[in-house]
């Protein structure tokens, strides 16, 4: 039985991200047509680690930018437009003001060279594979690139590979 | 983003000719010490170990390249006809306090960790 990897927000390594198999699903009636899996494991949630290598701003609209961990460059999509957008017109206007104000202060952090932790939903965007963003730290310890890069190593071998694989 | 390369990680001593991420336009990470920094040509001078690197920083904003600091820089190499590299940094920053032996032993982890993956 594959790992259940539901729920939590994956590890992963650029290039582990990039190559996760993307299955049509044609029974979604959400915009969610896409279901992504790793060796077998369906994912909906990652996170990433790396340097931002592009950023490229649509105020009131959203951030588009680049994780650069070394072995791949992940596209990312923060999105900006909730006071305008349909998705949340049926929410509280406050709640609503506050998810926009958190979100804005993410794309305040996101600049070139700095180190983010970046937490989000794995989505498709003309046939590739990005992260839709929930949640951005940044890192300045100089280190944590290298441990994040270990986490994954380990994180693959110990929990999200299928057995016979684990060690 | 389409345009937008990732730089593979790589150490100095990897950067020889013979090498084959020795190659024109590679897009490179490197880590290293600033042993020298010229304001007039924006190059800077990165050590680790015997092995050096001119990194071009005249892209580069809001960094003060002091000697000694270690930085880490993502970039395209340039390869001069006497095959002396350049790499035309696009990002930089310091890392003092970077555990090197770490960062080194990680990253053959990690390729070995990639080519486990790609037979997989």
């Amino acid at each position: 039985m594959p790992p259940n990897l539901h729920n939590t927000h994956v590890k992963l390594l650029a290039f582990d991200l990039l190559s996760l198999t993307q299955t049509p699903n044609p029974h979604s009636s959400s915009s969610d047509t896409i279901s992504f899996s790793r060796r077998g494991s369906p994912l909906s949630r990652v996170e990433i680690l790396g340097t931002v290598t592009f950023r490229d701003s649509k105020p009131g609209k959203f951030l588009k930018f680049s994780i650069d961990d070394g072995t791949g460059c992940v596209p990312c999509i923060l999105w900006l437009n909730h006071m305008t957008s349909p998705y949340f017109s049926r929410r509280r206007p406050q709640d609503v003001r506050l998810i926009a104000h958190v979100a804005s202060d993410f794309a305040s952090l996101i600049k070139i060279g700095t180190v983010a932790r970046v937490r989000g939903r794995v989505t498709g965007y003309r046939g590739s594979v990005q992260v839709t963003v929930s949640d951005v730290v940044i890192e300045r310890d100089p280190n944590v690139e290298t441990l994040h890069w270990l986490d994954c190593m380990r994180l693959a071998r110990k929990c999200y590979d299928p057995l016979p694989h684990r060690k | 983003m389409a345009g937008i390369q990732s730089g593979t990680a790589v150490t100095l001593a990897e950067l020889r000719p013979e090498s084959p991420l020795f190659k024109e336009g590679a897009s490179l990470r490197v880590t290293g010490k600033i042993q020298e920094y010229s304001v007039e040509t924006a190059i800077a001078t990165v050590v680790d170990g015997d092995s050096k690197l001119k990194i071009d920083t005249q892209h580069l904003r809001d960094l003060s390249f002091r000697t000694g600091s270690i930085f880490q820089f993502i970039g395209e190499l340039l390869i001069h006809p006497d095959n002396e590299a350049v790499l035309q940094a696009r990002v930089g920053r310091n890392v003092d306090g970077i555990d090197l032996n770490l960062y080194h032993q990680s990253l053959q982890l990690l390729r070995q960790f990639q080519a486990d993956h790609i037979r997989a």
